[in-house]
């Protein structure tokens, strides 16, 4: 176990159609933590998170100027499609494919990316990620059921271990509990806080609940119109925070 | 529903509304009443089976058996071959031009392609007929059908010297380019219906543009089915422009060189003279019928699985 960094972003200028959206972004992720970003909305939080595995690219008169390593390669300058292998994104609505079984859904990413060699070793790696994911006992014996007849946050969790099929080292979430229920989103914690532990995983979550934050992450990042006010230990953040309106925050008052 | 409370002006609303359109749905009852009753007297005479398996077509002033004798079986193998050929041709291509659209073209010339392909699907047919025989047919014959005959003549389908420039093979090509308009319009609008999210989901696994079309085309699979169907429901019941370049024959056989007659074609040049022969328009009424009947279940199945469709 090295605890280098994961992630360095420096100098990291963002604009869609000439409109600034992040404003000089300079942070460090150290590897096996988990990092939440937190800020109002519209503060930049998905697109900073987007630029992590270049689905940034997608959006039409984007400019993304600077430069952001992920395990010491530059992603800017990196093929876009192996970026998007380095790292598993969950999305802030839970969108398992409709049209592919459980199983199918956690078993895409690897199949097409021959992280499984052969059936019996992507019926292990879909058990491992959906183990991970905390949602093997629930889909054991369905795993050829379509995924919508999962409950909302059953979905999500099916979704997190899609992502984790890939055996990715980095794990992108996009707000993961704002759209399910409190029973799933202390599943979905209890899940990181094991990735980070057992499988080294290098976390980023961005939340807009302070208290998910406190309860599950390292270090803090704190956005605001595209600038970093705060970043440090969440600890030191939450007792003592620098900035007026990360303490604000902090407090559920934005 | 009901319509217990609703006041007297929404009640002359709906009616209104809803005569018009049970005054279709008794129309096309009708015509399926008109085409049965008049195709009911060569059932009578030939029986329903062999009309339509037979493949002999031998108009004469006596009536059948012994006389005339009417089998439609060749205009009807004429008109499946043709219409799977045009959309075996039309969906590769539709699927090509959807993906095309979407995900490679930039956003700004869409529109130009779309206007396009409306005007394709709005041109009237019997362009295609004139164009597709004095254009498309010459060219297909001396550079499609004949080296396909010399090189390939040992495949049943192509064993046929390719005499003239109207065959089953012409037919479906212009058939194809005839439907396939339709058949991007029913994938592109299916396509774009997929949510974003579903998208975003696909790059996020880090999946190639073919692979993530891929992904997106078995996501709406029920929909390429749907336009597979409604492609061959237009392409069987096509009729000013196959007329012109089918060939009219009355042939059968696995070879698609060759010229022949669909059920529409059939109609389209014998129905005016058809008065002379005893019984001879009730046949073409028999084709209608299994024409009629094909469309509507080729139409509705279509339809059917394209509603099911949900995101
Ligand atoms: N596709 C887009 N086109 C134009 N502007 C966008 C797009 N996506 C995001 N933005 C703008 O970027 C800013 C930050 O958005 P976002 O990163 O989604 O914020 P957050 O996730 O913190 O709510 C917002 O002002 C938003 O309007
Ligand atoms: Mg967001």
């Amino acid at each position: 176990m090295s605890y280098g960094i994961a992630v360095e972003v420096k100098n990291l200028n963002v604009s869609i159609a000439g409109k600034p959206i992040l404003k000089d972004v300079n942070v460090k992720i150290p590897e096996s933590t988990i990092t939440a970003i937190m800020g109002p909305s519209g503060s930049g939080k998905t697109t900073l998170l987007r630029v992590l595995n270049r689905l940034i690219d997608l959006i039409e008169g984007v400019e993304v100027k600077g430069s952001v390593k992920i395990f010491g390669r530059n992603i800017l300058e990196t093929d876009p499609y192996e970026v998007r292998r380095m790292s598993g994104m969950v999305f802030q609505i839970p969108n398992p494919f409709p049209h592919l079984s459980i199983y199918d859904n956690v078993a895409l990413g690897a199949k097409i990316n021959g992280i499984a060699k052969s059936k019996r070793e992507l019926d292990e790696l879909v058990k491992w990620a959906l183990e991970k994911a905390m949602l093997w006992d629930e889909v054991k014996d369905r795993l050829r059921d379509p995924p919508w007849k999962l409950s909302g946050g059953q979905q999500q969790r099916l979704c997190l271990a899609r992502a984790l099929a890939l055996k990715p080292r980095l794990l992108l979430l996009d707000e993961p509990t704002a759209n399910i229920d409190p029973v799933n989103t202390l599943k979905i914690e209890e899940a990181l806080r094991n990735l980070k532990k057992e499988e080294d995983m290098t976390i980023i979550l961005v939340t807009h609940m302070p208290h998910q934050a406190i309860r599950i992450s390292d270090y803090i990042i704190m956005l605001y119109e595209g600038v970093v006010v705060e970043v440090g230990p969440t600890e030191e953040i939450a007792i003592n925070p620098k900035h007026e309106l990360t303490s604000r925050f902090l407090r559920g008052e934005m | 529903m009901k319509y217990g409370r609703k006041s007297l002006h929404d009640k002359i609303v709906f009616y209104s509304l809803a005569i018009p359109a049970i005054i279709i749905a008794l129309i096309l009852l009708l015509l399926l009443l008109t085409q049965t009753s008049l195709s009911i007297p060569i059932f009578n005479v030939q029986g329903v089976t062999s009309t339509y398996i037979s493949t002999t077509w031998r108009p004469s002033y006596e009536p059948p058996p012994t006389g005339a004798w009417y089998g439609l079986l060749p205009a009807i193998w004429g008109t499946l071959t043709s219409a799977i050929i045009a959309v075996l041709l039309a969906l590769p291509l539709s699927l090509s031009v959807v993906i095309f659209v979407e995900e490679i073209l930039p956003r700004r010339f869409r529109e130009y392609i779309s206007a396009i392909i409306d005007l394709m699907a709005g041109m009237p047919t019997i362009l295609f007929g004139i164009w597709g025989l004095s254009f498309l047919g010459p060219i297909l014959q001396a550079y499609v059908m004949t080296p396909l005959h010399e090189y390939l003549g040992f495949i049943p389908v192509f064993s046929c010297k390719p005499l003239a420039p109207a065959t089953v093979l012409t037919a479906g090509v212009l058939l194809s380019l005839m439907i396939f308009p339709f058949m991007v319009v029913v994938i592109q609008e299916t396509y774009r219906a997929i949510p974003i999210t579903y998208k975003e989901a696909g790059w996020s696994l880090g999946l190639t543009m073919y692979e993530y079309v891929k992904l997106n085309m078995s996501m709406i699979s029920p929909a390429i089915v749907s336009a597979i169907l409604l492609g061959f429901g237009r392409a069987s019941s096509e009729t000013a422009a196959v007329t012109l370049v089918v060939g009219n024959a009355y042939n059968i056989g696995f070879c698609i060189l060759s010229p022949a007659y669909t059920i529409s074609s059939l109609i389209a040049n014998q129905f005016t003279e058809s008065g002379d022969f005893p019984y001879m328009q009730n046949a073409l009424f028999a084709g209608g019928l299994i024409l009629l009947i094909i469309g509507l279940i080729v139409n509705t199945i279509g339809i059917i699985i394209l509603r099911r469709l949900r995101f």
